[in-house]
């Protein structure tokens, strides 16, 4: 598993990747998805629909429970993974490639990242 | 804090994630669920269940006092066989449910489920009055070990215990191997052949050990509690806390089969247990499958045409089928029969279901 460079993590175990300076990636850490365990559902939003900063935007099941999964940073869907509502454990095979959740668009992000840790920090954070 | 097993060492090791589960440190999974559930289908695995209680009831009056305490015809339970009962209260809703096991002539085993092993401890006694019977809870004695799966008997024939000597589907049987004693029944809780093993703590690790090392071939694996549910789930068997509470009866719960209206002696809750064979139950457990894209969990509601009618008891993804099934309680007077099309709220949003046949997955057990 490749961890991508510069990606930002939540204390809610979602990561942010930037793409450009105003859309960006958002899915689950391999921490996230080891402690789920078996993934076997995904819903996702609408395209064109807006949250902020904390809101609950995606379900994920595994076989035990559903877990809510809330925005890092406010913004605006522009495109989710349909191929993991397919086959959700793509999520636990590639959390970082694979198996992203959703692209948004984001005027916010850099404002609102503040809270959020590099991923060696959110590491260190766990243990 | 969480009560441990003998076997807690070995599910370290093993990298199991520990969960709180009725008091207890269980493993829930060691490597996947979905993984350990089809091991379980496939071929074979071990489960530690030994936070089950064992209670012994020996005495004179032992049938005479089992008798007066579950529906079931203790009086016709013939040594070494097993019977499923439950244990109701005078209202007909239930303590807990229980397997008892006829060991010889008056001297019983009761299994009692881990989060009501005092429970049922109490209750037991509470209602022993002047029957001249012993109780005695060893469950923190006894140790418990269930092998399941289509290829459990050949572990144990491996083992040394040749088909012959196997105890035959719900019985049980006193066995000795390598100088491991204990009690081997042909019992468990996934719908597969399998057998259950009932042993004092100091035998518990070597038998143990001797189970994988003798289930090499045939990949034997630990299981953990996440896929005991789901294995139980898609064979329809009660969860009690889930499917079976203080507020349901056994009618209600559909297990109408296991209680003989004919039996004589009278027991707790027997007059409402035997109205309500007669006359019907105001709610009844169905089972059902997803066709729209959702998982149904445990306390979600079902609405039939349009309003409330029940709600969910037990729910999940299916390994075998790969769909999503349940099992809850839904208001008789909606009449809601077979292939009919039901909805479950799930997050705010109302998802079909098909009402369909229980098991969700066929049993495989050895009858003969």
């Amino acid at each position: 598993m490749i961890v991508p460079e510069g990606i930002l993590c939540s204390k809610s175990h979602e990561y942010l990747l930037e793409e450009s300076e105003t859309q960006f990636v958002i899915g689950l850490t391999d921490y996230a998805v080891e402690q789920l365990g078996d993934i076997v559902f995904v819903e996702l939003p609408e395209e064109g629909t807006e949250f902020s900063k904390g809101e609950v935007f995606a379900t994920v099941e595994s076989v035990k429970a559903a877990s809510e999964i809330y925005m890092p940073v406010g913004g605006k869907i522009i495109e989710v993974n349909e191929k993991i509502v397919e086959s959700p454990e793509i999520l636990n095979e590639s959390p970082f490639e694979e198996g992203w959740l959703v692209k948004i668009e984001s005027a916010d992000a850099h404002a609102e990242s503040g809270d959020l840790l590099e991923y060696l920090d959110y590491k260190e954070e766990l243990e | 804090m969480s009560k441990r097993t003998v076997f807690y060492d070995k599910h370290i090791q093993l990298g199991a994630r520990m969960v709180e589960f009725g008091g207890w440190d269980m493993p829930v999974q060691y490597t996947s669920i979905i993984e350990e559930h089809k091991t379980v289908r496939n071929s074979v695995g071990v489960f530690d269940v030994s936070h089950m209680g064992q209670i012994f009831v020996s005495g004179k009056q032992a049938v005479d006092f089992l008798q007066s305490i579950v529906p079931q015809d203790i009086a016709k339970l013939k040594p070494s066989k097993a019977v499923y009962c439950q244990l109701p209260k005078a209202d007909g809703c239930l303590v807990d449910d229980l397997i008892i096991y006829n060991l010889s002539e008056n001297s019983y085993l009761v299994i009692a489920n881990a989060a009501n092993i005092q429970k049922d401890f109490d209750w037991l006694n509470t209602n022993v009055k002047n029957f001249d019977v012993k109780l005695e809870n060893m469950s923190n004695e006894y140790s418990m070990l269930a092998l399941q799966g289509p290829a459990a008997y050949k572990v144990l024939e491996k083992l040394g215990l040749v088909q012959k000597q196997q105890p035959h589907f719900f019985t049980i049987k006193e066995f000795n191997i390598n100088g491991i004693s204990g009690y081997i029944s042909r019992t468990g809780y996934t719908g597969e052949d399998g057998f259950e093993f009932i042993i004092k703590n100091e035998y518990a690790l070597k038998l143990w050990d001797m189970l994988f090392k003798e289930g090499e071939q045939f990949s034997i694996k630990p299981i953990g509690l996440g896929a005991r549910d789901t294995l139980r789930l898609e064979a329809a068997l009660m969860l009690y806390g889930n499917d079976l509470t203080e507020c349901t009866t056994p009618v209600e719960a559909g297990l109408k089969w296991s209680i003989p209206v004919d039996k004589v002696p009278e027991y707790n809750g027997k007059k409402i247990i035997l109205e309500q064979i007669e006359n019907g139950v105001s709610k009844k457990l169905i089972g059902f499958v997803m066709t729209d894209r959702a998982i149904p969990r445990h306390e979600y509601e079902i609405y039939y045409n349009g309003h409330k009618t029940g709600v969910v008891t037990s729910g999940g993804y299916s390994p075998t089928l790969d769909k999503n099934i349940g099992m809850g309680y839904v208001d008789t007077k909606d009449n809601i029969t077979l292939d009919e099309t039901i909805e479950i709220m799930v997050r705010n949003k109302l998802y079909k279901a098909k009402v369909v046949k229980r098991p969700f997955v066929a049993k495989k057990y050895k009858i003969s």
